[in-house]
């Protein structure tokens, strides 16, 4: 609505109250505080046309005053008191002037709840010798907020999530990733869905930066305490540095343990395959953090399978989720951000534990061969795959499909194609693996000193 | 009595400026886009806007648009809000519903 009033067209946007918050924010941070709104009580989804009907018309009398009194813009707001200041705070020890900080810090929305590592000048000098970059280096600027992810404010964020100083540089990596246009993380971070970033880390500095592939490799516990870490440095980068706030940049309507933190590494080691960035186009002695949004984790349990076939069978159950959103998302379309013109395909991660990859790989299956048989089993109706899609949406995607509505029946399959499912090795030695139900397309970027 | 300092965690923000477009204190006569990015329900509101408008307006005239990208919400290119502000002089969007 912003382009069109940068055109010289009014506009006004009906706006439940629930949102109006998150309106407001990205109307600010798009240029145009004060866009005008429409405010009706509730969303429009899964209400009857009558109760929509009678919202309509009790906010009425906004659309007619958005659209023909001049807009009145609010005097901007800093979000959140931004700045490069330090804060003080005093005790009777130590401890009472830690726990003022970090009262402190969750009633300004700058923690994810549990305790944060005070980042004092001590920490952020040591945190900083993690990487040869000038700490005013701009990394990137991280949306929603348009927040400035200088070296030294993810220094501060590495800090207060426990990271050690050779962790920054994977941070800056995933930061790289957020920053993608591909990755449209505006989309993600402010949706109603509980989209957590998942990050994987693979190459040398992955190993000796100790972040762990093997047992309990997603935490919690000693092992994976590095994963954890940084996986809670990515979130409070979001939070701080995004700006993705809960309420009101970051509408999820449940929320999500994954997204408190969600990181390990490929067990390269333990694995039959070449490693999983090695797939993405980089060389093997190369380190990445890869970045893939996820909704959800399903297991892969199967402790019965001693051939290829029915492990597949049983990953399929996992797949044909129809209730999960990503489940034949592209009957509908692709996730798009129109300013850079990009396009996702939803795609789905799954991490296989060794014992299940060596029976793929005893019978000479290689990741290609893996993807394709997922492909062919993992297929719903497609009346069942559009139970909750607009069919108008569905005709707008793919106008050229339209005979499906005349084959309920027919069997597709629940991503676009072989390549949406990507494919990693991860944990110990039993038959249990992860499913990540997947939002968008992964980025993987090279760790860089 | 002890203390301890600590950096800000929170970045500062790159700041965008987009003029609003000027109002006409009616509508009378206008064409009126009435804009659904696909969500349930939208389109119900939609409708119960133009009828409304029909009401208060009767010479008004609407076009109805949707974007052309994206999945559960579709998005408005470049090239659609080019071709929505050449048809139409003011929106209504479903678009925070």
């Amino acid at each position: 609505m912003i382009e069109l009033e940068r055109r010289g067209i009014p506009t006004v946007i009906f706006t439940a109250e629930t949102f109006v918050h998150d309106a407001h924010r990205s109307a600010a941070s798009f240029g145009l505080p004060g866009l005008p709104l429409a405010v009706v009580p509730k969303p429009f989804t899964n209400q009857r046309p009558e109760d929509i009907h009678r919202m309509v018309t009790a906010a009425f009398d906004q659309v007619i005053a958005g659209l023909t009194r001049p807009v009145q813009a609010p005097r901007r707001a800093a979000p959140a008191a931004a700045g490069d200041g330090r804060l003080r705070y005093e005790g009777t020890d130590v401890l009472e002037a830690w726990d003022r900080m970090n009262q402190d810090f969750l009633a300004r929305g700058w923690g994810d709840g549990f305790p944060l590592v005070p980042a004092t000048d001590r920490a952020v000098e040591a945190m900083l010798r993690g990487t040869r970059r000038e700490p005013g280096e701009v990394i990137a600027t991280l949306e929603p907020g348009f927040g400035l992810a200088t070296v030294e404010k993810l220094a501060v964020n590495a800090a207060m999530a426990g990271c050690r100083p050779e962790h920054l540089p994977f941070l800056i990596a995933a930061v790289r990733a957020l920053a993608a246009p591909k990755m449209y993380i505006r989309n993600k971070a402010m949706s109603t869905g509980p989209h957590a970033p998942l990050l994987l880390v693979n190459g040398p500095r992955a190993r000796a930066a100790g972040f762990h592939a093997g047992m309990c490799a997603l935490g919690p516990g000693a092992p994976a305490a590095a994963n954890t870490a940084l996986g809670r440095a990515v979130r409070l980068t979001m939070m701080n540095v995004g700006h993705t706030t809960v309420g009101i940049s970051d509408m999820d309507t449940i929320g999500s343990p994954l997204k408190y933190s969600l990181c390990c590494a490929e067990n390269e080691a333990g694995s039959p395959w070449e490693p999983y960035h090695v797939t993405q186009g980089f060389p093997g002695e190369a380190s990445t953090v890869t970045v893939h949004f996820v909704y959800g984790i399903c297991e892969l349990h199967d402790f019965k399978s001693t051939a290829p076939e029915g492990l597949v069978e049983v990953f399929a159950t996992a797949a044909t989720n129809v209730a999960q959103v990503g489940t034949g998302l592209w009957l509908i379309g692709r996730r798009a951000d129109p300013r850079y013109k990009t396009e996702e395909k939803e795609h789905n991660t799954l991490f296989l534990c060794p014992e299940h990859a060596q029976i793929f790989a005893r019978a000479g299956w290689d990741r290609a061969r893996l993807q394709a048989a997922l492909y062919g089993a993992a297929r719903l109706p497609f009346r069942t795959l559009m139970l909750n899609k607009e069919v108008q949406a569905h005709h707008a995607a793919h106008p050229e499909l339209r005979w499906l509505a005349d084959h309920p029946e027919l069997p597709l399959p629940i991503v676009e194609t072989p390549e949406c499912y990507d494919i990693a090795v991860v944990g110990g030695a039993a038959g249990r693996g992860a499913y990540f139900y997947g939002a968008g397309e992964p980025v993987t970027v090279v760790v860089e000193d | 009595m002890a203390a301890i300092t600590v950096y800000n965690p929170q970045a500062n923000t790159v700041e965008y400026s987009v003029p609003p477009a000027a109002r006409k204190p009616a509508l009378d006569g206008a064409t009126i886009g009435l804009y659904w990015n696909m969500k349930a329900g939208g389109d119900a509101a939609l409708d119960r806007t133009e009828h409304l408008l029909r009401e208060r307006y009767p010479d008004v005239r609407f076009r109805r648009y949707t974007g052309s990208v994206g999945f559960l919400m579709r998005h408005c290119t470049a090239e659609d809000a080019d071709r929505m502000a050449a048809e139409v002089q003011a929106v209504v969007g479903t678009t925070n519903d």
